[in-house]
């Protein structure tokens, strides 16, 4: 039995949260059965990747913090909240299709289509884009441009793929948005598909959630 | 010198796409790699560029093993252009454009100024030296690619797919071009196609690849005889050669083929 | 009975701040034809489709004159994509034009936009990807597609939709020459028997030569020839700059006929030629 993307990203948009609302030792525990589920639905090495940057990136923050005169405990909470918060966000994509969290947006939380349909259309062009600047990459190659060692050459060679991808990007987003509207793109789009209608797991998830988000205040009872 | 030796190669995690491929290429030769889609050609053009790198085997340059290179430090022997004009575009002026390689090697702005000079020339770009090169036409925008591989002097040139989309006229002025780089400059030319036809009039020599298996290498004149069953791998026999080979009349265009008719109808009376 | 599909008037067309692109275009193209439209680059071809489709100069603006007619009704003031599941479209640039995550869902997409029952749409999706040679592929990722396959799919997704009349602008662009003569098989067959109208934009003449009943010749944004397309192919020829537009077959027809003054049969194949030559100059005698 699955639940619905409505009851999931309610469940992000909970976690978001408790990282202010729960103790300290709750937010890691969190933390700790994300990361255990991110694995199980998708070990693939993408997915490491991806909280490999994280890793980083909360790291970096940590640092900015300390260097800025927060105390090492409050850096670190800091630290640690952001990335329960992000590997929520990652969760949520790696057990999810994004067309149903679109169709959920809409739905449920009245978001116009045309922003909806934004995510997918960003999903369906992300490959396509990757594989563009790697050609990008590989022609700057073979005209000379060596970034052999230097990590920062690498860096700066990316960057060149920038603007050839942007103008790529606007030439095809506009051929999209006619294609779109030669397919009668609108507000039947997301009418017309099969409803997301909320199962016994789904209520029993959002109970547990709502009692949860309710612990500072029945946990000051006992 | 390019040359393949028991080439095999798969992408990460993939099936093997090329099988046990072995072929030399010499200098000064105009050859066509042809070959259905998915058969390799591509891949087999990007090994030679030091791109990718073969799971087996060797591929040498001018009779070095380029296992250990990349593809900069193969840019001033062979130049790779690829199929897309647009992704190739790096700098804001076509002179810009062209010099991008020099400058990445750091010449001397004396001797940047003269190969780019050529290789416009070469190109008939010349006119165009200070254009935007996201505002030139289709073609223009082919010749560009070239000539920006050609401003580092390469002695071999690979192209892909060169002149996909372009009309018959565009497609005719491209070829003399090259045709021109290989007849004056002596340069290699290795021309990855779909384009029977192109590879009929301009091409001594073909690679054909079907599935990842080199199934022909020899001459242009042989494969398209009319009577080699190319088919089966997926090519297509030019109009004139099947019509050649059914009458007798070799020919590489229309009007010559309407001459040796109009010759041959005169002989016999 | 003259029953027009697709009516141009006295058309003219220029994108804002573009030149006029499309000059004086009277056409007429009737139901159950198979017409193709050639000629150079940048002659007008694809904004000629547009204007078939009702896209210009609804969608982008711009400077008109003169009526375009599709299927008996101005397209001006119809909404586009009314117009799309009667008038099918399919632009040379594929890969803009598929806006769905899987196959499935990109076939399905119009006609659930425009209320198809799913079952409905379910069929059609599947009986549309397998005609164009992807059979089961409906769950497949966009990424898991080569470029001719996403070319196919681009038709597939066409086709579902049924239309009257079938626009392609070079449809077989990313397809190597065997899978270029299977899609035109394809859509030769799907037009015989939907007894629809097709109008096919390509540069290769070679490879529709068998299919074709009428030729459009666009040069510059105005029509050079027009008609049948044995006719058609005879006004180009009187052309020498844009004989290289018609197939070699008729290139060949035509300079033959010009040498010897004699008319020649109208060849759809290398075997119509072969036999025609051998027999009129059997054994080397002039018949």
């Amino acid at each position: 039995m699955r639940i619905t993307a409505f009851t999931q990203l309610i469940l992000v948009l909970a976690v978001t949260a408790w990282v202010f609302l729960l103790p300290v030792p709750m937010v890691a525990t969190i933390l700790a059965l994300e990361l255990v589920l991110l694995l199980y639905i998708k070990h693939d090495r993408m997915t490491m990747a991806a909280i490999g940057a994280l890793t980083v990136f909360t790291g970096m923050m940590i640092v900015l913090q300390l260097l800025f005169g927060s105390s090492l405990y409050v850096s670190l909470t800091g630290g640690l909240r952001m990335f329960v918060m992000t590997t929520a966000f990652l969760c949520l994509l790696a057990a999810t299709k994004i067309q149903d969290i679109a169709q959920a947006l809409v739905e449920k939380f009245h978001l116009p289509c045309e922003y909806a349909f934004m995510l997918t259309t960003a999903l369906r062009f992300v490959p396509d884009f990757l594989t563009d600047s790697q050609t990008t990459l590989d022609a700057q190659s073979c005209r000379g441009y060596s970034n052999r060692g230097n990590v920062l050459k690498r860096l700066y060679s990316y960057l060149a793929v920038v603007k050839p991808l942007v103008m790529r990007a606007v030439a095809k987003s506009d051929t999209l948005a006619l294609s779109m509207e030669l397919k009668g793109f609108g507000a039947n789009t997301y009418k017309n598909m099969a409803p997301q209608s909320l199962g016994l797991l789904d209520y029993v998830v959002l109970m547990l959630i709502v009692l949860m988000s309710c612990y500072p205040w029945w946990h000051k009872m006992f | 010198m390019i040359e393949a030796q028991a080439v095999n190669f798969a992408y990460r995690r993939g099936e093997p796409v090329i099988f046990d491929i072995s072929c030399t290429i010499q200098d000064g030769e105009f050859v066509a790699l042809l070959g259905h889609n998915g058969s390799g050609k591509t891949t087999l053009s990007r090994l030679f560029m030091a791109l990718d790198h073969p799971r087996s085997g060797q591929v040498l340059v001018d009779g070095n093993d380029i296992a250990k290179l990349e593809p900069a430090d193969l840019s001033v022997k062979v130049g790779y252009v690829f199929q897309n004009p647009d992704l190739q575009i790096l700098e804001d002026t076509v002179f810009d454009e062209v010099a991008y390689g020099l400058k990445c090697k750091k010449m001397t702005e004396g001797i940047i100024k003269k190969q780019v000079a050529d290789a416009l020339t070469a190109m008939g770009l010349e006119d165009l030296v200070d254009a935007y090169p996201r505002a030139l036409s289709f073609g223009q925008k082919r010749r560009l690619g070239v000539a920006a591989a050609l401003a580092l002097q390469p002695r071999t040139l690979i192209l892909d797919e060169i002149t996909n989309g372009q009309d018959e006229q565009e497609k005719e002025d491209m070829m003399a071009y090259l045709r021109k780089l290989n007849e004056e400059k002596k340069i290699t030319i290795i021309l990855i196609t779909h384009d029977m036809n192109i590879a009929r009039k301009f091409t001594k020599r073909v690679l054909v690849l079907n599935d990842g298996n080199l199934v022909f290498d020899g001459a242009t004149h042989d494969l398209f005889d009319g009577k080699n069953n190319i088919e089966q791998w997926g090519l297509k026999q030019p109009v004139l050669s099947k019509l050649g080979a059914q009458l007798g009349l070799e020919a590489l265009t229309p009007e010559e083929f309407c001459q040796k008719v109009e010759l041959k109808a005169g002989d016999s009376k | 009975m003259s029953n027009p599909v697709i009516k141009f008037t006295n058309f003219y067309y220029g994108y804002l701040n573009s030149d006029l692109i499309l000059q004086d275009i009277n056409l007429t193209v009737e139901q159950g034809s198979f017409t193709v439209i050639a000629g150079p680059s940048g002659a007008g071809k694809t904004t000629m489709c547009k204007a078939m489709a009702g896209i210009v100069p609804a969608y982008y603006g711009g400077r008109y004159a003169g009526t375009v007619e599709a299927l008996g009704e101005d397209v001006k003031g119809k909404k586009v994509s009314d117009l799309a599941m009667r008038v099918g479209i399919m632009l040379d640039d594929y890969e803009s034009q598929l806006v769905s995550l899987t196959a499935g869902e990109e076939v399905a997409f119009s006609l659930l936009n425009h209320g198809f029952a799913p079952s409905e749409v379910e069929a059609r999706t599947q009986k549309a990807l397998s005609d164009v040679g992807l059979p089961g592929r409906e769950n497949y990722q966009l990424d898991e597609l080569s470029g001719g396959q996403r070319q196919r799919l681009l038709l597939a997704s066409v086709l579902a939709i049924h239309p009257e009349v079938l626009i392609l602008d070079e449809p077989v662009s990313a397809l190597d020459p065997d899978g270029a003569k299977s899609l035109y098989e394809l859509i030769h067959k799907i037009y015989k028997e939907h007894n629809m109208t097709v109008i096919i934009v390509e540069h290769d003449l070679n490879s529709v030569l068998q299919y074709a009943t009428d030729l459009v010749i666009l040069d510059k944004g105005k029509i050079v020839a027009k008609g049948p397309f044995a006719q058609a192919a005879k006004i180009t020829y009187g052309y020498p700059n844009l004989r290289e537009n018609l197939p070699e077959l008729w290139q060949i027809k035509f300079n033959l006929e010009e040498r010897f003054g004699i008319t020649l049969g109208e060849w759809r194949q290398e075997a119509d030629a072969v036999s025609e030559l051998t027999e009129k100059f059997k054994g080397g005698q002039r018949s």
